[in-house]
């Protein structure tokens, strides 16, 4: 039942609001010759704009009524998907001025359904003869292109439009400039962007495409088009100059001839200047948050039962209007049992740029039960209504903390680690027994060690390169080992020669052949012949090569030859063995 | 027979000389805890006159110096600790409280993260430890290369040259660290003050302006000495002449 009542509520306002219309009056220029006819618009719009009646003129001292024509137009605008009807009706009346002079076209009435619409009164110049030569419309643009550059500027301006001009330091302004004209522009183009020293601006909004709107204005009719918006929050104070707004405009001129399409012109507007006066704000209060403007706090909290260690938001909602991005969040105040954890602030402006809210979140933890109280937190600003610094304050809340599940250990009350209540210094070291802390790398020790163990290496190396050529040559092993043999033989030869045994000389041959044969690398067992022959082919010298052939000639005449063998002379054949081994084991082979 | 009595008498020479320091050393144990603090330390100085170097010892002759109140003294000798020993907990914590201690406070340097790695890593490894490891790493290496002497002849070698280069690093580092705590050991310009207070001037006469005023147990580093005078920086980068006899450098000998 209440959600059709809403409903029909909703459906009659809109039936009123489409039930308004507009009425507005306004001449083609405001200036006329005598010899011209003033053309007097009422122009009437809305839906049911047709459903008017035609309005009635009064009657306009020095002016005579020649009689009024109609036309009417109907446009539809989607706005968000719904339809939007409107019907435009006009009645031009054509006035005959009577006598030259400065006069005023009263209000026009119009009645519908009992209500009463005023236009606003029109000023109209009327000079002697004819002024059209200076008339420009937009429907008479080739005259634009001969024109003096002061009708220019009057058909084709910028309106700045400041929200305040005596504001406080730190409250917002809005600036709006909007482009009047009453040519056929083609497209238009920013300038150089003016800097805007001594503000923090914001954009609030920028045109995306070029549309326009027509407004009246001195009485004449303009496209006007709104080219910028911008919020302005000034940081200093004294007389600050809001820059101007150049445009570019491209204006298309009207064809002279059926193949002449036109050309465009283009056109520099530049908005005049606007002085502002920044006030300083009087001497600060020391809570005071930076605020400027007109604003209401309001707190709330989800939840007031709860339990220890259950969470609830408390909700600081700071609007109005002023520079609601710029001050400072209020300070919460300590409260006990309970944690504020970090809030979570948002800013909505509205679109005007200037009023809005600020929502600062705090997620509310419970630490201990009982009845806990949130005191009112406040805010100062400065009311720039009133000029004066405000301080306004949120309502207090009760919470009732129930015991919870959890036990909460607060900060405050948990353990603490165990203080240290004095400092002494440490006791004595007993020493067992006392020794000298060399520095080891000070010490020889350490670097012989090191010199040790490097040493290693190379006899490894020598080591391993030995074992390499032992085991890859059998000569170089039997010429290695030949030495062995003959000290081997030697010792052997030795002992028989001691006991004058005949075996002397069969040791003495056979050490002295091997040896000669792993020397020279030739098989063991060669014949004697071989050897002798071979050895010649040595670098020997020759007293040692008839040495050794005579000690194998004696080995074998006391070894084969009957009587050959006699004791007396094995000493001295002993002496000769070792002279020669003597002189062998020096002779490289 | 006359060698083997040679022999004999020398040990037991060396035998009763370390009894004989057990001795005093026990000795002196027992003053301290008898609280005769100034007998302790005259034996442990004893000690130290002998020419002993032992961290121990410098340690308890710091402690006997905190005690009769020298702490100057005792500042110098727990330094002297840790400069044997740089790895000395004890020593270490001694030092922290002796110098909460002093009149003046003595700011340490605070260093980034990195140079506090190293500077900790430097401090808390003994030159001792360092040479034992260098000569397990040259070990290591040198077993290494006998093993690729003698088993890898013809075999692939790259699993050993990668140890061995990885070795190589690790003894280059510890080479390098044990340098840099080598040219500690050897720099004895750091000094503590032993006089009660001490002006620092702008040059090395009284008529100079003065600087500063420091108190007993501040640690410097001494960069000139002239005429009986030496040119100190303090550990907050401020210099100044004081008098050479008021201070005494931390050396071991």
């Amino acid at each position: 039942m209440k959600k059709i009542l809403i409903f029909l509520a909703i459906i009659f306002s809109y039936n009123l609001m489409a039930a308004e219309i507009e009425v507005e009056s306004y001449v083609e220029q405001t200036t006329i010759g005598l010899m011209d006819r003033l053309k007097l618009t009422i122009e009437i719009s809305g839906s049911n704009a047709t459903k008017v009646n035609a309005p009635e003129l009064p009657a306009i001292k020095n002016f005579r009524n020649l009689g009024y024509s109609t036309g009417s137009s109907s446009s539809y605008k989607f706005v968000n998907g719904k339809a939007e009807s409107n019907i435009t009706k006009k009645f031009t009346f054509s006035l005959q001025p009577q006598k030259s002079g400065k006069f005023i076209i009263p209000p026009v009435q119009i009645n519908y359904k009992g209500k009463l619409f005023t236009t606003r009164p029109i000023t109209v110049t009327v000079t002697t003869g004819s002024a059209n030569k200076a008339a420009t419309s937009s429907t008479n643009l080739n005259r634009a292109n001969n024109n003096n550059s002061t009708n220019v500027e009057d058909n084709l301006f910028i309106k700045t439009i400041v929200s305040d001009k005596n504001i406080f330091k730190g409250e917002p302004i809005i600036v709006e400039y909007v482009l009047y004209s009453r040519y056929d522009i083609s497209n238009l183009s920013y300038g150089e962007d003016a800097s805007f020293k001594g503000f923090w601006k914001e954009e609030l909004y920028t045109p995306t495409q070029i549309s326009f709107n027509t407004r009246t204005y001195n009485g004449m009719r303009y496209n006007t088009m709104k080219m910028r918006t911008i919020a302005l929050y000034p940081n200093v104070t004294g007389k600050l100059k809001i820059p101007a707004l150049e445009i570019l405009a491209d204006i298309r001129t009207q064809s002279n001839s059926f193949f002449d399409f036109g050309n465009t012109k283009r056109f520099n507007v530049i908005s005049k200047p606007i002085s502002i006066i920044v006030k300083q704000l009087p001497t600060t209060p020391a809570n005071y948050s930076g605020g400027v403007g007109n604003f209401t706090i309001n707190a709330k909290i989800s939840d007031d039962q709860i339990k220890v260690g259950d969470s609830f938001t408390y909700t600081l909602a700071i609007s109005g209007s002023g520079n609601i991005k710029q001050f400072d969040i209020p300070k919460l105040p300590a409260i006990n049992h309970l944690r504020f954890l970090d809030p979570e602030i948002s800013t909505n402006l509205n679109k005007n740029g200037i009023s809005g809210s600020k929502t600062i979140k705090y997620l509310v933890i419970a630490q201990e039960q009982g009845n806990i109280e949130i005191p009112p937190i406040s805010f100062n600003f400065f009311d720039s209504n009133t000029e004066k610094f405000r301080t306004i304050k949120t309502k207090p809340f009760t919470l009732n903390v129930a015991k919870g599940d959890l036990t909460y250990i607060s900060s405050s009350s948990a353990q603490t680690t165990v203080k240290m209540e004095g400092a002494d210094i440490g006791f004595l070291v007993n020493i067992e027994k006392l020794e000298n802390n060399l520095i080891t790398f000070k010490s020889w020790g350490y670097w012989l060690t090191v010199l040790l163990m490097l040493l290693t290496i190379p006899i490894s190396f020598i080591y391993k390169k030995e074992q390499n050529k032992l085991s890859s040559n059998q000569n170089y092993y039997r010429s290695k080992t030949a030495n062995k043999i003959l000290r081997k033989y030697m010792k052997e030869a030795t002992n028989h020669a001691k006991t004058n045994n005949q075996q002397f000389y069969g040791a003495a041959q056979l050490g002295l052949a091997n040896f000669l044969a792993d020397k020279m690398h030739i098989p063991r067992g060669s014949t004697t012949e071989k050897m002798v022959s071979k050895l010649s082919e040595k670098q020997v010298p020759a007293k040692l090569y008839q040495q050794i052939e005579q000690i194998f000639e004696t080995c074998n005449q006391a070894r084969f030859m009957p009587g050959g063998f006699s004791s007396d002379k094995i000493i001295q054949h002993l002496e000769l063995l070792q002279n020669a081994v003597a002189e062998l084991s020096k002779l490289k082979f | 027979m006359k060698k083997t009595i040679i022999f004999l008498v020398l040990v037991a020479i060396a035998i009763s000389a370390f009894a004989n320091t057990d001795v005093v050393v026990t000795e002196a144990n027992t003053h301290y805890q008898n609280h005769e603090y100034q007998q302790a330390l005259d034996s442990f100085l004893k000690l130290n006159n002998e020419g002993y170097i032992n961290t121990d010892l410098f340690y308890n002759i710091g402690n006997c110096y905190y005690r009769i109140g020298q702490i100057g003294n005792a500042i110098l000798y727990m330094k002297k600790a840790l400069k044997v020993d740089s790895a000395n907990r004890k020593a270490k914590r001694n030092l922290e409280f002796l110098l909460t201690q002093t009149k003046d406070k003595q700011t340490v340097a605070k260093d980034n993260l990195i140079s506090k790695f190293f500077a900790s890593l430097i401090s808390n490894i003994s030159l001792n430890s360092l040479a034992f490891i260098s000569l397990i790493i040259i070990g290591m290496i040198i077993f290494i290369i006998h093993i690729i002497i003698h088993r890898f002849a013809q075999k692939d070698r790259v699993v050993p040259y990668f140890i061995i280069t990885v070795l190589a690093v690790f003894l280059i580092l510890v080479g390098i660290i044990s340098n840099i705590k080598l040219s500690a050991y050897d720099n004895i310009s750091t000094a503590v003050l032993l006089a009660d207070t001490a002006i620092g001037f702008s040059g090395p006469n009284t008529e100079f302006t003065r600087v500063f005023t420091i108190h007993e147990g501040m640690i410097f580093t001494i960069e000139k000495e002239q005429n009986g005078w030496a040119l100190i920086k303090l550990s907050n980068g401020i210099g100044g002449w004081i008098v050479a006899d008021t201070f005494a450098k931390v050396s071991i000998r």
